[in-house]
């Protein structure tokens, strides 16, 4: 590890200003006070961090006009108005289900095709492993803009330009699933599966019966990245997706602000309506999340 | 072993340890047929929809592209040269410089801050911890929307904010090229911030107790155990972070194209909507946007290829 | 940590019913223009034809009006729209048409016309459209070598909206009413002024509609100093002029003085309506076809009139709207020229223009008093407005490259009205500018 050296030489090295002596007293009251400087920073960066979110939500359920001079920071009237009039007037309805369908199947087959993958690449031996892991790597750096076109005609070619699967398929091409995938199935023992092997399991059982079941904060962490990457992707879609009735929510949500403009009360709910579900989910899931990128070794 | 150290190792976990006895040991070995149906579908994917597309794009980046037929004809290198005419090309690589090299560091940096307060004696630690980065499921549209109502400079509330607070009037975040750009940078912060510090808080998470309390021991104060206990530590992290962020930030599009699309004038303007802009835009010039394109996968390329090599040698140092 | 049984069964539910959800469309069947292609042209069997636009509130009601009548004397024919955002029009049709797969019927502005018919994609529509029956200047806008290739649907002019309350608070009482009484170039600066002073942090006196691609609004003001865009044979620029640096000058004046908010330039999406609504400014050069949704947006929060654009050497306006165009490849030509020739029947257009406050181009219209919907009594300065543009004015605007020259106002115009640049240097600079989207 690049570490050691300058870790031992930290511990090693005795620091000229710890000679003042700390009674227990002293140390307890510092800590304390530390504590209460933590608590305020921290307070202080969650007002900052949630002020954004916070002005989107007040903004959405309140009815009076965002033009009004003066700083309205508390819903005045609370009303669901805004929503009522983004739903009457744009099929929404459709949009979010839409997101759900593509966000769902995306997320399920990149899921399978990455810790599959992760697995091959992690335990598995075949000829060109190396470079094949390497070409995956370096497609990471490809720029969405970059290859549309190209993209485009090839999944027009296949027939698949307006339809979900345009959307879903090279969607599923996820490498940096791959990756994670692959960094934490080489912390599965090696032991582990030799010892299969000598049971007489195959690699396939070996995947299912031991592999899987020790992955499961990798799909957690596989899954929420997929899940928030497919629902909020917009370029793409846009691209192919042309049919109003087939829109998801992020393109629908660029079509409102074309025709509300700084209507921002509608623009806000739609954004809610957008951003909702997945703060939801996150919420919900989100102990998965921090311990799954603990232990897919990604530190 | 870490993931950023195996990404810094590139091969290492896969290719043997070196010396003739493995070399002749891995051409022998036997060869498993079950990789073709574990590995096979991601390469198919990514070979069909990520791979060939960008050869494609290497292709169309030197050909003139019909918008509406789509046939095109050879231009040989003139996309290229064209670039170093095109002014909003090279405003927009010197824009797209100065975000990276202020955004990377500074989320970077606040991430790490956070995270050790994170990690720290802190009551009520998860709920700080998930404000901090809950702005990171947002999209890029939705967060490019709610920064234009922040940063309206005639509605917006940034402005109303600052007015009741005292200031002597508006700033001008949509009009003036330097206010428009640090708006981008806040929004790209305000977003990225949290992802650091998850992968901090990881590493840290890590890092063996007993090392700070003998440090305590030797009387080390907080600052020298940052220094030279958690700072190294987390070098790896470090290092992965460098990457992940210099592609995002290299790359931005989603949120720029919502909150300033560029403007106001070109100073916003960045290499991902320029290219977009390009070849998507009223002039719908495929080829040049397909170099622009190409540009920006090769520089991030090179970078990423030039961390890894300094990192492989920092770490052969160690 | 494992996941515990019941989350897991939960999600599972969840995508489960998400999968169900969707699969109705979008997975099964391909949407979009891929209806099986009845007998093609001159087939009598059903036919569906796609139409892609872009909308406000209005004009969606109103075209799905003209459609439910064409639906009801053509039973065969079924038309479905596709309502898509303006920003995202052109990229839609591209993908589309390099698809192999263009939709029926489309939307086209003017000035984009040059942008297809230099492709040769369009149907020809000379069998279908009776060019007498149209005001030769705008009829002008969908001709290329001499053959009409879309149906002019309609224009729209821009004039100005302005508050009652503000201009008394000025003390401005001299509203013009026709193009003759239109206030003078020096009019408009005094009043701007006397605007400026009553507006409160915030406001400003008015805003102009040049934002994105409205950046050729701008040339009203170079025709109103008597100045051209291009030479009379379209072949090059013709800015770099007296006129040109007086209309820079004019313009450029208006961020200089703080008449405009700075965030109202030719890049800003702070458009005229909003501004408007929200009570920003005290005039607001908008289209006609902004006044449904003005009139919405304003309620009752303050009275409002209408007032020609000001005039110096001559009165102008731009030449905004639309026309519907039919790919010449489509598999329903025939439908589709008959749908067109339906859109821009006597009937259809004025219940259309009325219903949208939009402005018609068939003659019989255009001299016909139009009953509309909304604030009928705003629409007289748009409607004489209309009259003021010549076939020449129109052809500058409809050259192939006109895509090209509208961005080069845009980021020129830019550099004057933000970065300080001088009407001398910008004038020079887009002359240069239009010289190289000609070649």
């Amino acid at each position: 590890m690049a570490v050691t050296t300058s870790q031992a030489r930290a511990i090693g090295r005795p620091t000229e200003r710890s000679t003042t002596a700390r009674g227990p007293m002293s140390r307890r009251s510092r800590s304390r006070v530390a504590v209460v400087v933590r608590v305020v920073v921290s307070v202080v960066v969650s007002v900052i961090m949630a002020f954004p979110l916070w002005v989107m939500v007040v903004t959405a359920v309140s009815g009076q006009s965002v033009f009004s001079s003066q700083l309205d920071l508390w819903p005045g009237s609370f009303t669901l108005s805004n929503f009522a009039r983004v739903f009457q007037a744009w099929p929404v309805t459709a949009w979010f289900s839409n997101s759900v369908t593509v966000t769902a199947l995306t997320t399920i087959i990149s899921v399978v095709v990455s810790v599959m993958a992760g697995y091959g690449f992690a335990k598995l031996r075949f000829p060109l492993k190396t470079p094949l892991f390497l070409l995956l790597l370096s497609t990471m750096m490809i720029p969405t803009q970059a290859i549309l076109v190209p993209q485009f005609r090839l999944v027009n070619a296949m027939g698949l330009v307006g339809t979900f699967w345009a959307v879903i398929i090279p969607g599923a091409a996820a490498t940096f699933g791959i990756f994670l995938a692959r960094q934490f199935m080489l912390a599965i023992p090696n032991e582990l599966i030799e010892a299969a092997k000598i049971d007489g399991a195959g690699p396939v059982r070996i995947f299912w019966s031991i592999v899987l079941p020790l992955s499961k904060p990798l799909l957690a962490v596989l899954t929420l990245l997929s899940l928030m990457y497919q629902w909020n992707d917009f370029l793409w879609p846009l691209i192919v997706l042309r049919d109003p009735s087939l829109y998801t929510l992020p393109i629908g949500l660029q079509f409102l602000q074309g025709q509300y403009q700084t209507d921002y009360g509608a623009l806000m709910a739609m954004t809610l309506i957008t951003v909702g579900p997945l703060v939801v989910l996150f919420l919900v899931f989100q102990r998965w999340f921090v311990q799954g990128f603990a232990t897919s070794g990604i530190r | 072993m870490s993931s950023a150290a195996a990404l810094a190792a590139g091969e290492s976990p896969v290719a043997p340890a070196g010396g003739s006895a493995s070399r002749r040991r891995r051409r022998g070995a036997i060869w498993e047929p079950s990789a073709l149906l574990f590995v096979g579908p991601s390469v198919l994917l990514a070979v069909a929809f990520l791979i060939l597309p960008m050869l494609g794009s290497f292709y169309y980046s030197t050909r003139k592209v019909s918008p509406l037929s789509g046939t095109s004809t050879p231009r040989g290198l003139d996309n290229y040269t064209t670039m170093l005419s095109d002014p909003t090309f090279l405003r927009a690589l010197l824009n797209t410089a100065l975000f990276t090299v202020i955004t990377v560091p500074l989320s970077m940096g606040l991430g790490l801050a956070l995270a050790v307060l994170m990690n720290s004696v802190l009551p009520w630690r998860k709920v700080w911890r998930t404000v901090v980065y809950l702005p990171l499921v947002i999209s890029g549209v939705s967060v490019g929307l709610i920064g234009t109502f922040l940063y309206n400079e005639v509605i917006g509330v940034v402005n109303k904010l600052l007015l009741a607070l005292g200031a002597n009037g508006g700033i001008p975040w949509q009009s003036n090229g330097f206010w428009a750009f640090t708006s981008v940078v806040l929004v790209t912060i305000w977003i990225r911030v949290g992802f650091s510090m998850i992968i901090y808080l990881a590493a840290l998470q890590a890092v063996p107790g007993d090392l700070y309390e003998a440090a305590s021991l030797e009387g080390a104060n907080g600052w020298q155990q940052f220094r030279h206990i958690t700072f190294p530590l987390v070098g790896p992290a470090t290092f992965f972070l460098i990457i992940m962020n210099v592609i995002y930030s290299f790359q931005v599009f989603d949120t720029i194209f919502v909150l300033t699309n560029g403007g106001p004038g070109n100073s916003t303007e960045v290499l991902g909507t320029w290219a977009y802009k390009v070849a998507f835009g009223p002039t719908r010039d495929q080829g040049y946007g397909a170099a622009i394109g190409v540009v920006i996968f090769v520089l991030t390329l090179i970078f990423t290829i030039v961390q890894w090599r300094a990192n492989r040698n920092r770490d052969v140092v160690a | 940590m494992s996941l515990n049984r019941r989350q897991v069964l939960a999600g599972g539910l969840g995508l489960g019913a998400a999968v169900g959800l969707g699969a109705c469309s979008g997975l099964t069947s391909k949407a979009g223009s891929t209806a099986p292609s009845s007998g093609a042209s001159g087939g009598s069997g059903p036919v569906e034809l796609t139409f892609v636009n872009w909308s406000g509130d209005a004009e969606k009601a109103a075209f799905d009006a003209v459609i439910a009548k064409f639906q009801q004397a053509n039973p065969g024919i079924t038309i479905k729209t596709d309502t898509v955002p303006y920003a995202s029009v052109q990229t839609n049709l591209d993908t589309r048409f390099q698809a192999g797969n263009p939709p029926d019927l489309f939307r086209v502005s003017y000035i984009d016309m040059g942008q297809y018919t230099s492709q040769d994609v369009l149907l020809d529509l000379s069998d279908s459209l009776d060019a007498n029956a149209f005001e030769p200047g705008l009829f002008q806008a969908v001709v290329a070598n001499g053959k009409p290739y879309g149906a002019p649907h309609q224009i729209d002019t821009t004039a100005i909206l302005y508050r009652k309350d503000a201009f008394e608070a000025a003390g401005i009482t001299d509203v013009p009413t026709t193009l003759e009484e239109a206030w003078t170039w020096e009019q408009f600066s005094e009043a701007a002024d006397k605007l400026a002073k009553v507006t409160k942090k915030g406001q400003s006196a008015f805003i102009y509609d040049w934002q994105s691609a409205g950046a050729y609004r701008w040339l009203s003001w170079l025709f109103e100093a008597g100045g051209a865009l291009l030479t009379p044979d379209l072949k090059s620029a013709a800015i770099d002029s007296d006129a040109g640096r007086k209309a820079l000058d004019f313009t450029k004046g208006f961020f200089d003085k703080g008449w405009v908010a700075k965030n109202t330039s030719v890049k800003s999406t702070t458009y005229p309506d909003s501004a408007f609504i929200s009570g920003t400014v005290a005039m607001a050069f908008a289209g006609s076809f902004l006044v449904p949704a003005v009139d919405v947006g304003v309620k009752k929060k303050f009275e409002y009139g209408a007032m020609p654009q000001p005039r110096d050497v001559a009165a102008s306006t731009d030449l905004g709207g639309n026309a519907v165009v039919a790919p010449k490849d489509g598999k329903n030509t025939e439908a589709a020229a008959k749908f067109l020739q339906f859109l821009v029947s006597e009937e259809s257009m004025r219940t259309y223009c009325q219903a949208t406050n939009e402005l018609p181009t068939l003659k019989s219209l255009t001299s016909a008093q139009l009953d509309f919907d909304i604030r009928p009594d705003l629409m007289a300065p748009f409607v004489l407005q209309a009259k003021t543009l010549t076939p020449e004015q129109v052809s500058q605007v409809t050259v192939p490259q006109f895509a090209d020259l509208n961005l080069a106002l845009q980021n020129e115009l830019e550099k004057a009205f933000l970065g300080g640049r001088s009407s001398a240097d910008t004038a020079t600079a887009l002359a240069a500018a239009v010289q190289k989207a000609l070649q």
